[in-house]
């Protein structure tokens, strides 16, 4: 049971990062909802002493998604169907485009943002991989700093990110692809719809002639948080994708997975499985 | 002058649809009352301890307390149940199971005495824990109710022929053992129920999602030391039920009802999803054992059946549900010789009851994979095994009873499904695909080259059929008689109610058909009455999917009073000659070789006129049953119904995802009343069906359950579930209104069943273990996080 709280809605982003420094011990933001609510209901420690709610809905600046000729750029308020609904999004981003057309229901979707997927930094947030892959960079903003920084170097470790007390993620900035790059995400959860993630994966690559050129693997969901594969993708570099070499690449990404988290309890079926998913995802990708 | 049905048969949009759509219509919670307070349970971390004291000095001055309410403010009964009294209102000796309740903490804020209820202090010291049913029945084993004497909650045994002689005569035998898991109902509503002191000399009043009004009359009756006068149970809009708001709806009213008395104010008690997972009933997981001997014609000779349930914590309806698995454990299937056990036992889970389908799911998962597996070895196909053995009309079933008064259409249903999906042809097909799942070895996770799949065989088809019988209502269970009450209006309006209750299967709707039929109005003249057992006649429980059946047979029979009534006045008043016929149809009256026709109004103004009563109350009371218990034998139903669904599938082999792309569901459930309800049943009893086949499961640690919300409780979406195809094959029975029968449960039952048979088909692998969820699938063995922990890890 959620005992009783105050919430305000600040205006615009001034008075949001304001109300942060004045309240800082005991505020959350609140977006969506559909993470901090469910975690309120369940005592979660994560929301522990919390006595306001800061809901930054309807703060504009955070609420759009703009494109210059080198980047997208998207609020860190945006929901999942307004991401959905971009034509940007769906042409130049397919890979976060699906990862956020697979995340709950369009009830959930109508209310989660994409900044709310991450700032937990659960590992099975679903944009996460497909945001490492683009090379997703994180603006956080507080009353007397800016920073930009990779998604990779946000997260930092289950649960953690570099978000301090006093700061919001204003937007996520993604670099327009190459038309010359392919690729795919993947998801696996308990059913179709409404389900949290037991496996994510997204890979980008470039191949010239069969030869690959380039390769940005991640994953979600297997690891304990989303993370990006650097010895996969310099070892993929320059190889010939014959068929042997896809299921050698997926044979270590299991390794790497079950170095990253040594054996869980669903490791005997996460592990094989997720070696089986990359090796379709690359099949897929070589065939287009 | 025969007519054709004018509403029976019809889709009829519900008439409380509009209210539920657009948010009008009342749920429990919905009830407020001035002066209402909440109630809050108080709990320990313990699955088995006695209890030695309960210190409840840290809170007893706190101005947010108004009352708190334990066993000795109880004062009639202190233990109740369905069949068996062992269940405490309130748990003062000890717990014996993580649900069960202590004592209640009373006031205005809910939230205030979910802070307050953490600082009580219970002084408790655990006992042994008893959570594998396998081990209840061992000497040794810990008395989960000492005062019982053993955990055997129930046994029922079942003798004809003799099975050794059968087995003899075989000319292959096979022993199969099957298990089926517990799962939750999972009611969208979850518990509310709010108890108001009336005056002195009334009682009390309960208002509640409340699946069976007298039952819980019952209850709050015996734990008050109420007449049953006294205490009026009012339903509310239920959000969902499938059998699941029964005696927890009892309990939870008789708790509401003891504290009202108490303090004199109205006291609510509404549950979270967490607590009413924890404390709510489930279905009984089983483990089956099936031995049987047939020929190489696919003839069976004999089937030996060891059946042990899951019972939980408490008795609740174990031995009804156990029952009707003893009657319909073979199949429809004739054999000669059966020799069937079940027995039902107690442990520190969760306690089990009824559920939608009612002890016949577990049985149908391990009778239909027995019989596909039997046509496979002798090179038959599932349908042709079936028509071997299946019931014909006259057929002997295992209890010793005549099919007989009904048209017995297991093998029409077959055929039909069989025709409409192009089984045979599919299955055969399928089935020539040989490629099997991959056996990974774990003590080398990383898996070899030659392991992997190649994308074009990466999706698996199947398809698989399964049979049932059902049997129709109470049973040898218990008196089974429904009553009705209507009354015409002098304008021709109708108020109808009947004592069986609108669990959100759309009773009342198909009872104002019948209604409207009987008086040739249209369903809009008729306006349904809430029930209040303070006024409407007492009609048993809303179960065993007995509603069309048996209400809808005292609705038809209390109709037909009242129009013997006005034809009588119209034949007196008119001088007709006795074989001039008398038509009720578009609100009006119509007679043979007669004037211009009257309207229904007209002819209810002049009945009024003339003095003569057009309210009533009409009966409908069933056969006789008969059942000796020592051998299972006698006519356990009075009638049956058959279905056949045929489930169509793809697997995927790297992951071991069913997906669920088409069910075809064959339905003889007599007459349809209301077409738009039948459909609505078999989408949603295949969906259930389906959840219970390949993803549901409550999983318990030490007594403890895992997932105790829908984020862990996965139960599947429209997403999940393809094509469903509702087939009708209409069956005269000579009983229920125009042979109207059953369906709520057949719809649910077989869907389970038919999805492992199609797996069986496209991957050529059996399911022995339900569900067949990720791991089933492809390591044939369930995975469990270490420790009840939430969220992903």
């Amino acid at each position: 049971m959620i005992s009783s709280l105050e919430i305000l809605i600040p205006k615009n982003l001034n008075e949001a990062l304001s109300l942060l420094v004045e309240r800082k011990n005991n505020c959350r933001i609140i977006a969506g909802g559909t993470d901090v609510v469910p975690g309120l209901q369940q005592g979660s420690n994560r929301f522990a002493n919390s006595e306001l709610l800061i809901d930054i809905n309807r703060i504009p600046e955070i609420k759009s998604i703009t494109q210059t000729r080198e980047k997208i750029s998207i609020g860190g308020a945006e929901t999942f169907s307004d991401m959905l609904q971009n034509q940007i999004v769906k042409e130049e981003l397919p890979l976060l485009w699906k990862a956020c057309s697979t995340i709950g229901s369009v009830q959930i979707r109508n209310r989660a943002t994409i900044a709310g997927n991450f700032v937990n930094n659960a590992p099975c947030a679903d944009t996460v991989p497909a945001l490492l892959v683009y090379n997703a960079t994180i603006e956080v903003e507080s009353l007397s700093s800016k920073k930009e920084i990779s998604i990779g170097e946000f997260l930092t470790g289950p649960y953690k990110t570099k978000l301090n007390k006093d700061e919001i993620v204003t937007r996520i900035n993604i670099p327009i692809p190459s038309k010359e790059f392919r690729g795919d995400f993947y998801k696996l959860g308990r059913r179709r719809a409404v389900a949290i993630s037991r496996i994510t994966l997204a890979v980008l690559t470039k191949t010239q002639n069969h030869m690959i050129d380039e390769i940005r693997i991640a994953s979600g969901a297997v690891t304990p948080i989303g993370i990006r594969f650097s010895d996969l993708e310099k070892l993929a570099k320059g190889k010939y994708a014959d068929d042997k070499f896809l299921k050698l690449l997926s044979q270590k990404l299991g390794e790497q997975i079950l170095n990253v988290t040594g054996l869980r309890w669903s490791s005997e079926y996460k592990l094989p499985v997720v070696q089986q998913m990359f090796y379709q995802l690359l099949k897929e990708i070589e065939h287009g | 002058m025969n007519k054709e049905f004018s509403v029976v048969g019809k889709p009829v949009i519900r008439e409380d649809g509009l209210d539920k759509v657009t948010g009008r219509a009342k749920f429990a919670d919905d009830y407020k009352f001035p002066g209402m307070l909440h109630a809050v349970m108080l709990r320990i971390s313990s699955a088995h301890a006695k209890i030695n004291s309960i210190d409840f000095s840290a809170i007893e001055n706190d101005e947010s307390l108004v009352s708190i309410i334990t066993a000795d403010d109880v004062p009639g009964t202190k233990k109740v149940g369905m069949i068996k009294n062992d269940q405490p209102i309130f748990c003062n000796e000890k717990v014996v199971t993580p649900g069960d309740v202590l004592a209640m903490i009373v006031g205005e804020s809910e939230a205030k005495l979910h802070e307050l209820v953490k600082k009580i202090k219970v002084d408790f010291t655990p006992l042994p824990l008893l959570t594998d049913p396998k081990k209840s029945l061992e000497t040794d084993a810990v008395l989960i109710h000492p005062v019982e004497g053993s955990n055997l909650i129930i046994h029922h045994p079942l003798r004809k022929g003799n099975v050794e002689k059968g087995f003899a005569e075989s000319e292959f035998v096979l022993e199969q053992t099957y298990s089926t898991q517990l799962i939750e109902h999972s009611y969208l509503e979850p518990e509310a129920v709010v108890a108001i002191p009336l005056e002195t000399s009334l009682g009390v009043k309960v208002i509640g999602s409340i699946q069976n009004p007298f039952t819980t009359r019952r209850f709050v009756s015996e734990v008050l030391n109420f007449p049953l006068s006294k205490v009026r149970i009012q339903q509310a809009h239920l959000g969902g039920s499938f059998g699941g708001k029964d005696d927890i709806m009892c309990i939870l009213s008789a708790r509401a009802a003891v504290a009202a008395m108490k303090i004199n104010r109205p006291v609510k008690i509404r549950y979270t999803r967490e607590e009413s997972i924890l404390e709510s009933y489930k279905r009984h997981p089983y483990v089956l054992n099936y031995k049987v001997g047939y020929n190489k014609s696919g003839k069976i000779q004999a089937m030996k059946i060891d059946i042990l349930a899951d019972g939980g914590a408490y008795a609740s309806m174990s031995p009804f549900v156990t029952w009707r698995t003893v009657v319909q454990a073979t199949g429809p299937y004739e054999i000669e010789n059966v020799h069937t056990d079940v027995r039902a036992v107690y442990t520190n889970n969760p306690y089990t009851g009824a559920m939608r389908g009612f002890g016949s799911p577990q049985p149908i998962f391990a009778q239909e994979s027995l019989m596909d597996e039997i046509a496979v070895q002798l090179n038959m196909t599932p349908d042709e095994i079936r028509k071997v053995n299946g019931y014909k009309s006259g057929s002997i079933t295992a209890t010793g009873q005549k099919l007989q008064n009904h048209e017995v259409n297991l093998l029409t249903v077959l055929e039909t499904a069989e025709e409409d999906t192009g089984f045979r042809k599919k299955w055969l097909e399928n089935k020539k695909d040989k490629s099997q799942l991959i056996e990974y070895d774990f003590s080398s996770p990383i898996i070899n080259e030659s392991q992997f799949i190649s994308p074009d065989s990466l999706i698996k088809k199947g398809i698989g059929l399964a049979v049932s019988f059902r049997g129709c209502s109470l049973g040898a269970e218990g008196t089974d008689a429904a009553s009705a009450y209507i009354s015409i209006q002098n304008d021709g309006s109708v108020y109808l109610d009947c004592g069986l209750a609108e669990n959100g299967q759309g009773l009342r709707t198909t009872y104002s058909i019948i209604a409207a039929e009987v008086f040739g109005i249209s369903t809009d003249q008729i306006i349904y009455l809430e029930l209040d057992t303070g006024t409407t006649p007492d009609s048993g429980p809303t179960v065993a999917s007995r509603a069309t059946l048996m209400g809808g047979g005292a609705v038809k029979a209390t109709a037909e009073i009242l129009r013997k009534r006005l034809e009588e006045l119209i034949r007196s008043e008119w001088n007709l000659k006795s074989d001039d016929e008398i038509v009720f149809q578009n609100n009006q009256v119509l007679i043979t070789n007669h004037q211009s026709p009257i309207t229904f109004k007209d002819i209810c103004k002049l009945a009024y006129q003339r003095g003569i009563s057009l309210a009533t109350i009409g009966w409908y009371k069933s056969p006789s049953v008969g059942w000796d218990e020592h051998v299972g034998q006698g006519d356990a139903y009075f009638t049956y119904v058959y279905g056949c669904q045929v489930a169509e599938v793809r697997v995927n082999i790297a992951t071991g995802e069913i997906y669920v792309d088409k069910v075809t569901a064959v339905h003889d459930a007599g007459k349809v009343i209301n077409m738009l309800g039948a459909l609505g049943q078999v989408y949603g009893g295949v969906t259930q069906g389906a959840g219970y086949g390949i993803f549901e499961e409550v999983t318990t640690d030490k007594g403890f359950i895992r997932e105790l919300n829908f984020d862990q409780y996965t139960i599947p979406t429209s997403k999940d579930i393809g094509e469903i195809n509702p087939i009708f094959v209409e069956g005269k029975d000579i009983y229920g209104p125009w042979g109207a029968k059953s369906l709520g449960e057949p719809t649910l039952e077989l869907t389970a069943a038919a999805i492992s048979n199609a797996v069986y088909n496209a991957v050529g692998k059996r399911f022995f273990k339900l569900p067949m969820n990720l791991e089933e699938v492809l390591l044939s063995k369930k995975l469990r996080p270490e420790d009840l922990k939430r969220g992903s890890k």
